[in-house]
C-alpha cells in the first residue's frame, strides 16, 4: 500500500472535527454481542450506572424487559422514560418514546435493541432512525446489537444457521460508533444459560435451542463478531475512516436484476469493497423486458437498488439489449476491475444448450476483468427473459398492422404475377415475397405480423406459382426450405426491429432528461429571485413528472408557507400547506434526510420530501405529492440532480443578496461618516469662541470694565446656546431609527408642538416678534413631537438670525388636503441663489463661502430634511415676493401604518 | 423666616456648584451630595424643604431613589433631567416627583420651579385654607364655589369636562400634570388615550387663549403633559 497516498490531508481532518465541534454530534457506544444471553445489556446498564455516580445526566430510554434479575437489578436508581403506548390493530404495544427523549435531552441515553423494528404509527419504521435522531440532537446513546443483525453480514449469518434474520441494521450507523464494546462469553457459558432458563422464557427455549443455539452456530458467529470487531480497530488504527480517497486501482460491479439472489450478491460486493477499500458500482440493465416486469419483480429490483444504495455503491443504469454487452461495454468505460454475478442453476433446455453462460461471455468479451460467482439459493433464471410475460406483449393486436400486412402481401402477389407475365422467372418472385416480408417486420409492431406475412408469402408462393398451379401442393423438394428461410428472415428483421424501437425510445427518454436538466440549469443561471427560482422549479416538475409539488425556502416550522404547484388532477394548496405536511418538511429541514411517502420515515406522509442541500446546509425542502403512487428509483435520482442545481442556484441568489447589503452597509458607512466631519467642522467655532471669551475674562480681570465683560460673557451665553441646539439636532436624528428612517408617530396636537418651539425661541430671543397662527380646528397629526419641535425650532432660529429685530417671524399653521402644512416665513435677505440646491444637504461648500457664513444653515437644515423625510412628508423653501425667505413642510395625516 | 432647606443631589460638579450659587444667593440653604444613597440618608437625617434629584445619578437609579423617598415622605421633589428623555420624566412625575427641570436651564427657570415645589410642599398647603374659593391669574378668574370662569370680566362658557380640567391645572398651578395623571383623576383609570384629553385642551385653548398657538396660561410640556403658570409673563 502506497502510504503517500493514504496520508489524509491535514485540512479535511481539520474541517471534519470543526464539524464535528459544531454540529455537537453526540457520541454513539455500541454494546456488540454475537448473540442473545452473552450479556449486553448488563454491560450497558453497569456502564450507564458507574457515569450516573460519576455525576452524568443519565436516562433509560428503553430497555427490553428481562427476566433475568441481575439485569433488572441494574436498572434502579437510574432515571427512566415511559415507554409510549402505540396502537396497533387492538393490541397495545409499547415502544421508545422518541419526541420525550428529545424535549427532556438528557446527557446520554439508553436504547436497547438497535435493530428494533418500530410499530406503525410512530414517527421512524426503524430504531436505529430514532437513534440517529438522538444523535444529531447531542445527545450520547448507548445500545444493543448481535452481529446477525448487522446488513452486510445478514446472508452470511444466514448461510450459517439457516435462519434468516429480518431486522437489519445498516453498516453506517455500525461504524460511525464511537467505541464498539464486544461482550463475549464462551460457547459453552452461553449454552449452560441457555439451559438454566437464563435468556429465553423455558416454553420457547427448545425450539430456539433447534434452530439457533448449536454449539457450532455460536462459536462460528463468535468469529463473525470479533471478525467485524477487529476490523473497526484496523482501520482505526491505520486512520483509513479518514481516507476520503480510495483505492484507484480496484473498482467492482455486481448486476442487479429483479431477483433475490441478487441481494447476496450486493452484499458480498459491499463487503469485499470495503476489504479492498475499493469504490463499486450497482449496475442494472434496462433492456425491452424492464418494461414487462411484473409487480413483485419490480419490488424486489427497487428494493435491491435500495439495498445497494445503503450499503455504500454508485447506482447506475444502462440500457441496452444484450446484457452481457451492455455489461462489458460500461465495464471498459469505467474502468472496472472486477465484476461480481450470481450464478443460477438453470435447466438445460433446447435453447440454452446453444447459449453461453452469462459469465462465459462477459469473459470472453473482457479477458482483463475479474469474474467473481457468488452462487445462488433459487433456480430463477436471472437473465433470462420470463416466459409468461414475453408471450403477452406480442399478442398486441393491432387492425392498422393487419392492413399493412395484407396490403403489402398483395402488392408482392400482384408484382410477382407481373413478373411472371414478364418471363422472370421464380427466383426474383421468391425474392420479392421475401422483400415484403421484410417491409412487413419492419412496420408493424411485435413479431407476430412477420410471422403472418412470411407463412402467407409462402402459401401464396405455393398457391399462385409452383406447380400445380392454384393449388397448396408443394411438390418440389426445395420449397419448405424456401418457406423456413422466409420464416427465418421475418424472424429475424422483426426481432431486430423491436430491438431498435426499444432502445430508441430508451434513448430519447434519457435525451429527454438530460436536455431537461440542461433547460434548468439555463433558466436557474439567468433568473433572479427566489420567487422566480421557486416557480421555474416547480413549474418544471410538475411537468416532467405530473404530481403537484411543494417548495419551502426556509423551515416550515418557521411559518412560512410553502409555494405551492398543482398538477392535474393531483394534490392541491390545502393539502401540501396543512400542520401535518410541514411537520414532515419540518423534520427533513432538521434531519438533513428525505422523508414521507416511500421512505423508512413519517410514511403516511402525502408527499415525498428531500432536502435541498449545499455543503452541508439544507437550504430548502423540496415535496413532490404522491397521491398516484410511489415514486420510481429513477425519478429520485433525477430529482436529486434537480435538487442541486436548484441548490447551486439558491446559493447564488443568497450571495448576491449579501452582496447587495454589503453595499447598502457601505454607503450607510459613508454617509455616517460625511455627516460626522461636517458636524466636528461645525463645533468648532462656537467652542473657540467660547474658549476665546471666558479666557479673556478671567485673564484679565483688572482691566475690562463692566461692560466688556458682560458682553463677553452674553457671547459665551451665546454661543453655549448654540452648542446646545446643534447637540440637540444630532440627538434627534439618531431618534430615527438606524437605517429604515422610521420615527415613531403619535398623533399630536399639531398646534402644541408648535407652541413649544414658539416658546422655546421666545426664550432665547425675548426681542423678537413672532407671530402664530393656528387654525379654528384642532389638527391632529400623527408625528414625532420632539423631532418635529426641533424642526421649527431650528427654521424659527435661522429666521431670527437672518432678519433684524424689528421684522417679525411668522409661523403659520394649516391643513390642505390631507396633509398638514407648517410654514416659517421671516423679512429678511432671504436666500441666495448659489445656495439653493445645498440647502437641504450637508454639504459644506468648500473655499467659496468662509465657514462662518454658513453656518447656521448647513447641518440643521439637512437634519429638518431627514426628519420630516422620516416622517413620508415634504419639505422646501423658496424666496418671498416681498422680501425675505419661506420655509414651508409638510406631514401626511393619516398614520403610515 | 427659617431659610428653606434645599438638598440638591447631582453628581456633576460643575452644575452642582452653579446650582448652589444660585439658591444661597435667593435665600435658600442648599446641603448637597454626589451619590443617590447618601441622598437617601441625607434627606433623611436633615429632612429638606425641597429635593432637586438628578435622573442620572452614578450609583443608583434617579427613579429608585424617588420611590424610597415616596414611601416615608411627601417632600417636595423636582427631577433634573436631559432634553429627548421624556419618558424618564413621565415615569417620575407618575410615581411622585412634583416638578421637573430640563438641562441645560437657566437661572430663572430653576428659582421658579422650586417656588412652586415649596408652594406645593405638604405644610404650605397645610397652611392654605382647605376650600380655596377663587383663583386668579392674569386676566383669569375661577370661582370654585360656582364653577364659573371670568376671562377678563367675561363669562366663559366650559363644558363640565372642561371645567374640571381647568380647575384641576389652576389648583395646581405652578406644577406639570401629565397626561395620564389627568386622565385618571378626569375620566377614572379605563381612560384609554390621550386623544379626547387633547381635544379638550384644545378646545379650552380656544375659549381662554387670544392666539391659541402661542398660549398663555395652559403651556403644553411636550411628551409630558400640560402646566397652568401661575403668573402671567409679559
Amino acid at each position: 500500500m502506497n502510504e503517500l497516498d493514504g496520508r489524509p490531508d491535514p485540512n479535511a481532518l481539520l474541517a471534519d472535527i470543526q464539524t464535528q465541534q459544531d454540529n455537537h454530534s453526540g457520541k454513539l457506544k455500541i454494546f456488540f454481542g454475537y448473540a442473545a444471553g452473552v450479556g449486553k445489556t448488563y454491560a450497558m446498564l453497569d456502564d450507564a450506572q458507574e457515569q450516573y455516580r460519576m455525576g452524568k445526566d443519565v436516562l433509560v430510554g428503553y430497555v427490553e424487559p428481562h427476566t433475568r434479575p441481575e439485569t433488572l437489578q441494574l436498572l434502579q436508581g437510574l432515571p427512566s422514560l415511559a415507554p409510549k403506548s402505540v396502537f396497533y390493530r387492538n393490541i397495545e404495544l409499547k415502544e421508545f418514546d422518541l419526541d420525550t427523549a428529545l424535549s427532556r435531552r438528557p446527557e446520554l441515553i439508553l436504547v436497547d435493541e438497535l435493530a428494533h423494528t418500530n410499530a406503525e404509527g410512530v414517527r421512524n419504521r426503524k430504531r436505529f432512525q430514532d437513534i440517529e435522531e438522538l444523535l444529531n440532537a447531542g445527545i450520547d446513546v448507548y445500545t444493543t446489537v448481535n452481529v446477525q443483525h448487522i446488513e452486510s453480514l445478514n446472508d452470511v449469518i444466514e448461510g450459517i444457521t439457516g435462519v434468516r434474520v429480518k431486522e437489519t441494521v445498516p453498516d453506517s450507523i455500525f461504524d460511525r460508533a464511537e467505541k464498539i464494546k464486544l461482550i463475549d462469553i464462551e460457547p459453552d457459558e452461553l449454552l449452560r444459560r441457555f439451559e438454566d432458563g437464563k435468556i429465553y422464557k423455558p416454553e420457547r427455549a427448545q425450539t430456539a435451542m433447534n434452530n439457533f443455539f448449536t454449539r457450532e452456530n455460536l462459536k462460528l458467529l463468535r468469529e463473525i463478531a470479533m471478525r467485524k470487531a477487529t476490523d473497526r480497530i484496523s482501520n482505526e488504527n491505520q486512520n483509513e475512516r479518514r481516507t476520503t480517497e480510495k483505492m484507484a486501482n480496484t473498482k467492482m460491479l455486481v448486476c442487479i436484476g429483479p431477483s433475490p439472489s441478487s441481494a447476496k450478491c450486493i452484499r458480498w460486493t459491499a463487503r469485499a469493497a470495503e476489504a479492498f477499500h475499493a469504490q463499486w458500482v450497482a449496475l442494472y440493465v434496462e433492456s425491452a423486458d424492464s418494461e414487462h416486469l411484473t409487480l413483485q419483480q419490480q419490488k424486489i429490483l427497487r428494493e435491491n437498488m435500495d439495498l445497494a444504495e445503503k450499503l455504500g455503491a454508485e447506482i447506475v443504469s444502462i440500457a441496452g439489449h444484450e446484457i452481457a454487452i451492455s455489461v462489458s461495454e460500461y465495464a471498459k468505460l469505467s474502468g472496472i476491475t472486477n465484476i461480481v454475478v450470481g450464478k443460477s442453476r438453470n435447466k438445460k433446455t433446447l435453447k440454452n444448450l446453444f447459449d453461453m453462460d452469462f459469465e462465459d461471455k462477459l469473459i470472453s468479451l473482457l479477458p482483463s476483468i475479474e469474474v467473481h460467482i457468488i452462487p445462488g439459493a433459487t433456480a430463477r433464471r436471472d437473465y433470462k427473459k420470463p416466459r409468461k410475460t414475453i408471450w403477452k406483449s406480442k399478442v398486441d393486436f393491432s387492425w392498422a398492422d393487419c392492413a399493412k400486412t395484407a396490403i403489402l402481401l398483395v402488392a408482392a402477389t400482384l408484382v410477382s404475377l407481373g413478373l411472371r407475365m414478364v418471363g422472370i422467372g421464380n427466383q426474383n418472385i421468391i425474392m420479392t415475397y421475401i422483400l415484403s416480408v421484410l417491409v412487413v417486420s419492419r412496420i408493424t409492431k411485435g413479431h407476430i405480423f412477420g410471422i403472418i406475412a412470411s407463412v402467407a408469402s409462402v402459401l401464396s408462393f405455393n398457391f399462385f406459382f409452383t406447380e400445380p398451379m392454384y393449388t397448396f401442393n408443394a411438390i418440389q423438394a426445395g420449397y419448405p426450405i424456401t418457406f423456413l428461410i422466409m420464416l427465418v428472415v421475418a424472424l429475424i428483421t422483426s426481432t431486430l426491429t423491436v430491438r431498435i424501437k426499444t432502445q430508441a425510445k430508451l434513448a430519447v427518454q434519457r435525451e429527454r432528461r438530460t436536455e431537461v436538466l440542461y433547460e434548468i440549469n439555463k433558466k436557474l443561471l439567468v433568473n433572479r429571485g427566489l420567487e422566480n427560482i421557486i416557480s421555474l422549479t416547480n413549474a418544471y416538475i410538475v411537468n416532467l413528472f405530473e404530481r403537484s409539488v411543494v417548495f419551502f425556502p426556509s423551515d416550515p416550522e418557521a411559518g412560512i408557507e410553502g409555494s405551492v404547484m398543482q398538477a392535474d388532477k393531483d394534490a392541491d394548496e390545502a393539502v401540501l400547506n396543512s400542520k401535518d405536511e410541514k411537520a414532515v418538511a419540518h423534520w427533513v429541514f432538521v434531519n438533513q434526510k428525505r422523508a414521507g411517502a416511500g421512505t423508512d420515515t413519517l410514511m403516511g406522509a402525502v408527499g415525498f420530501y428531500m432536502p435541498v442541500t449545499s455543503q452541508g446546509k439544507v437550504l430548502a425542502v423540496l415535496g413532490i405529492s404522491c397521491t398516484k403512487g410511489p415514486l420510481s428509483h429513477g425519478t429520485r435520482q433525477f430529482l436529486r440532480m434537480i435538487a442541486s442545481q436548484v441548490a447551486m442556484a439558491l446559493e447564488r441568489q443568497h450571495l448576491s443578496d449579501e452582496q447587495r447589503n454589503i453595499l447598502v452597509d457601505a454607503e450607510k458607512e459613508k454617509m455616517r461618516s460625511n455627516l460626522l466631519r461636517a458636524i466636528a467642522h461645525d463645533l468648532r467655532t462656537p467652542l473657540a469662541g467660547i474658549l476665546g471669551a471666558s479666557s479673556a475674562i478671567r485673564e484679565n480681570t483688572k482691566t475690562l470694565d463692566e461692560g466688556t465683560r458682560d458682553k463677553l460673557n452674553a457671547d459665551i451665553q451665546e454661543e453655549a446656546q448654540w452648542l446646545i441646539r446643534m447637540v440637540e439636532n444630532l440627538l434627534s436624528v439618531t431618534r430615527i431609527n438606524e437605517g429604515e428612517s422610521k420615527v415613531n408617530k403619535n398623533p399630536e396636537a399639531a398646534e402644541e408642538v408648535v407652541a413649544e418651539a414658539v416658546s422655546r425661541i421666545r426664550k432665547r430671543f425675548p426681542n423678537h416678534r413672532v407671530e402664530v397662527s393656528v387654525p379654528d380646528e384642532l389638527l391632529e397629526v400623527p408625528m414625532d413631537g420632539t423631532l418635529i419641535a426641533q424642526v421649527l425650532i431650528n427654521l424659527l432660529e435661522n429666521a431670527v438670525k437672518h432678519s433684524p429685530e424689528t421684522s417679525p417671524v411668522e409661523v403659520k399653521l394649516r391643513k390642505n388636503g390631507d396633509s398638514a402644512v407648517f410654514e416659517v416665513s421671516d423679512h429678511g435677505k432671504g436666500i441666495a441663489e448659489e445656495d439653493f440646491p445645498y440647502l437641504f444637504t450637508s454639504y459644506v461648500p468648500n473655499g467659496t463661502k468662509s465657514p462662518d457664513s454658513s453656518r447656521g444653515m448647513g447641518i440643521g437644515l439637512s437634519i429638518c430634511m431627514t426628519i420630516i423625510k422620516a416622517h413620508n412628508g415634504t419639505m422646501e423653501a423658496a424666496n418671498r415676493k416681498e422680501g425675505g425667505a419661506v420655509f414651508k413642510f409638510t406631514l401626511p395625516l393619516e398614520g403610515s401604518e | 423666616m427659617v431659610k428653606p432647606t434645599i438638598l440638591v443631589i447631582e453628581d456633576e460638579e460643575a452644575i452642582c456648584n452653579f446650582i448652589t450659587a444660585i439658591l444661597n444667593s435667593n435665600g435658600y440653604q442648599v446641603i448637597k451630595t454626589g451619590t443617590g444613597k447618601e441622598g437617601l440618608s441625607m434627606a433623611a437625617s436633615y429632612s429638606p424643604d425641597v429635593i432637586l434629584l438628578d435622573l442620572g445619578l452614578p450609583d443608583v437609579d434617579g427613579v429608585e431613589i424617588l420611590k424610597s423617598i415616596r414611601e416615608w415622605s411627601k417632600i417636595p421633589v423636582v427631577v433634573v433631567s436631559a432634553r429627548g428623555h421624556e419618558r424618564e420624566k413621565v415615569e417620575a412625575l407618575d410615581l411622585g416627583a412634583d416638578d421637573y427641570i430640563v438641562k441645560p436651564f437657566g437661572t430663572s427657570e430653576l428659582l421658579a420651579r422650586i417656588r412652586t415645589a415649596l408652594r406645593h410642599s405638604p405644610q404650605s398647603m397645610g397652611a392654605q385654607a382647605q376650600g380655596e374659593k377663587t383663583m386668579t391669574i392674569g386676566e383669569l378668574r375661577i370661582d370654585y364655589e360656582k364653577r364659573s370662569v371670568f376671562l377678563g370680566g367675561k363669562a366663559v362658557h366650559l363644558t363640565p369636562v372642561e371645567y374640571k380640567i381647568l380647575a384641576l391645572l389652576s389648583k395646581n398651578a405652578g406644577k406639570v400634570l401629565t397626561h395620564d395623571y389627568i386622565m385618571k383623576e378626569i375620566w377614572g383609570l379605563y381612560a384609554g388615550d390621550s386623544h379626547t384629553l387633547r381635544v379638550n385642551m384644545a378646545n379650552i385653548r380656544r375659549k381662554l387663549e387670544l392666539n391659541p398657538g402661542s398660549p398663555k396660561y395652559i403651556l403644553t410640556e411636550m411628551g409630558v403633559g400640560y402646566r397652568m403658570v401661575e403668573e402671567l409673563e409679559i
